[in-house]
């Protein structure tokens, strides 16, 4: 059961035709749920879901098939000024399906992680330079100083669903994800900007030019960074049967 | 070294391959190979050489593996989620994690994220109405256990999709995520799937599920539809065993169940209730819910260790990327 399976079995939960996902099957959510949930909503703090402060809309590739991408809509909490934690959905309606998780630290944290650990992650620079990085409704001038620090950072994304193969629910292993890069291997197809682009009502070629001043660090793939890219060899996850640990009877 | 029997993505039979682990992981002395059990020859319906691909300079990703694994004494280091831990650094500890590294948030973050949260919806977000505490435990070793927190968002009626915390403190990490589905949506799926999910009858009845905060009466509802769902959870943060940062691959965590190797532990349990002020043993949760409709019947592929014994790791492997035309 590897994530570059290219389609699971065919059952009810995978659509027959690429493309987005039809919604989950299910029945429509009841009353009685949805009193619930209000009324839970009001007796919880849903502390660390408030911490969410941010939409990013941006594009990802899967590390084993760059081919094959996705528009993604990060959901960005801080833990600190050089650790952030994003939810990642693929839309930003309120039945957006939550396809992922993405950990984006500082180049200064990166630097801290072992050479492995360094592989399996993404640099940012390109896509916040090239436009397809983006703040819905963020004024420019307020967005500036973060996409400053923002360029210089590193990113870890694992794909739970892979709703671009049409999966009506997430099935499969995780899939690891890499960032767009200059590299013609490497770059966003122009439908998938441009229908992004559309529902936005914002050119991400004007993002660009807006984007020339922006501080790209000198290094664009420090360390085992996008290591995709020079080794040509992306990563496949595979869900494996593993013994399970002996271990003494508890007492 | 230890054999692994592995289900490759585009072949039919069981391949045998091996995977350095670390020191840390004691060699069980028999091959893996003895123990699967026949039936995990699988035959999966795409084969990647299938489909719309037209190259024929494919290199299937197992093809890869085998050429690396064959010739003794290569070694690929394959992140496995069944790591003990990866090589030390400065991010990984050997207790309660630190906070991560990295400097206090700065004032020009701050406005930023009031400003945005001022002008976006953040709609997918706000559609996370519930939490929920449980405890999950690593499928490739039950003895790894820890406190979850679930923010849950209904897609539908049957199915819900949870981002996974550690805490509930605004400090809290993103440690995974969850779906769960009902056990109507769950019967479609097909086997292989099944055995990478968990149920959740026990853990609800045993009073080890909660909503935080609402009263039980609120929350039976709720907590007997549960039940009778399905959950597939993965860990994308190891916070058990004092990473400071994610490191390595996700782990698919399973459920408490009743039996062991599977039952969470006291003082976890006692240790969660306290903090919560949750009351899940004999005489609290576990009567009150002693009434709540039980499945009839758990799919036998879900829980997969307690037939056979066996969890599932995840390995990060480097495969050959699949070649394309250039773009036009």
């Amino acid at each position: 059961m590897a994530s570059s399976d290219e389609k699971p079995l065919p059952t009810p939960a995978s659509a027959a035709a690429a493309g987005a996902a039809a919604a989950p099957p299910g029945q429509p959510t009841t009353v009685a749920s949805q009193v619930l949930d209000m009324g839970a909503a009001a007796m919880q703090s849903l502390r660390p879901v408030k911490q969410v402060k941010q939409h990013v809309c941006t594009f990802a590739l899967y590390a084993h098939d760059p081919k094959r991408q996705v528009e993604t809509h990060h959901y960005v909490a801080r833990l600190n000024q050089d650790v952030l934690q994003c939810a990642v959905y693929d839309s930003d309606a309120p039945d957006a399906r939550l396809i992922g998780v993405e950990y984006i630290v500082s180049r200064k944290v990166f630097e801290s992680l072992p050479a492995e650990e360094q592989k399996l992650w993404h640099s940012h620079a390109h896509e916040i330079k090239s436009g397809l990085w983006a703040c819905p409704r963020v004024p420019g001038m307020l967005e500036k100083p973060e996409l400053d620090h923002l360029a210089g950072t590193l990113g870890k994304f694992w794909c739970t669903w892979q709703v671009d193969r049409g999966d009506r629910l997430p099935l499969g292993a995780p899939a690891l994800m890499v960032s767009p890069q200059a590299d013609p291997a490497a770059t966003v197809r122009p439908d998938l900007v441009r229908r992004r682009d559309d529902r936005y009502g914002f050119s991400t070629e004007e993002l660009r030019a807006a984007r020339a001043d922006v501080d790209a660090p000198a290094e664009e793939h420090p360390g085992q960074a996008d290591y995709w890219l020079r080794r040509r060899k992306g990563f496949a996850v595979d869900v494996v049967p593993h013994e399970m640990k002996r271990h003494a009877p508890f007492p | 070294m230890r054999l692994v029997g592995k289900w490759s993505s585009c072949d039919a039979s069981l391949k045998l391959s091996a995977h350095p682990v670390s020191s840390a992981v004691s060699w069980s002395g028999r091959s893996v190979a003895c123990e699967m059990p026949r039936s995990a020859h699988r035959q999966h319906a795409s084969h990647d050489g299938s489909g719309s691909d037209q190259d024929k300079n494919h290199v299937h990703a197992w093809l890869f593996r085998q050429s690396l694994v064959g010739s003794g004494g290569v070694k690929i280091k394959a992140m496995s989620s069944s790591d003990q831990s990866p090589a030390s650094t400065p991010a990984s500890g050997t207790a309660e994690p630190p906070p991560p590294p990295g400097r206090p948030t700065a004032v020009s973050s701050q406005v930023l994220d009031m400003g945005a949260q001022m002008v976006q919806a953040l709609k997918p977000v706000r559609n996370m109405k519930q939490h929920a505490c449980s405890f999950a435990l690593y499928s490739h070793d039950l003895r790894r256990q820890l406190e979850v927190h679930h923010f849950v968002s209904r897609l539908n009626q049957d199915v819900l999709q949870c981002a996974v915390y550690d805490s509930d403190e605004p400090s809290a990490r993103l440690i995974g995520v969850e779906y769960i589905v009902s056990d109507a949506i769950f019967e479609g799926l097909p086997a292989e799937e099944q055995r990478l999910w968990h149920s959740h009858a026990y853990e609800v009845k045993a009073g080890l599920a909660t909503d935080v905060g609402v009263p039980e009466q609120l929350q039976r509802l709720e907590m007997a539809g549960l039940a009778k769902t399905y959950g597939k959870m993965w860990l994308t943060w190891q916070v058990d065993r004092g990473d400071a940062l994610p490191l390595g691959a996700p782990a698919l965590m399973v459920s408490p169940q009743a039996a062991e190797p599977g039952r969470a532990r006291d003082e976890l349990v006692r240790a969660r209730d306290e903090k919560y002020g949750v009351d899940s043993s004999a005489g609290g949760l576990k009567a009150a819910r002693v009434e709540m409709e039980e499945p009839e019947w758990i799919n036998p592929n879900a829980d997969y260790w307690r037939l056979h014994g066996k969890g599932f790791a995840v390995d990060v492997v480097p495969a050959e990327m699949r070649r394309h035309a250039p773009f036009p």
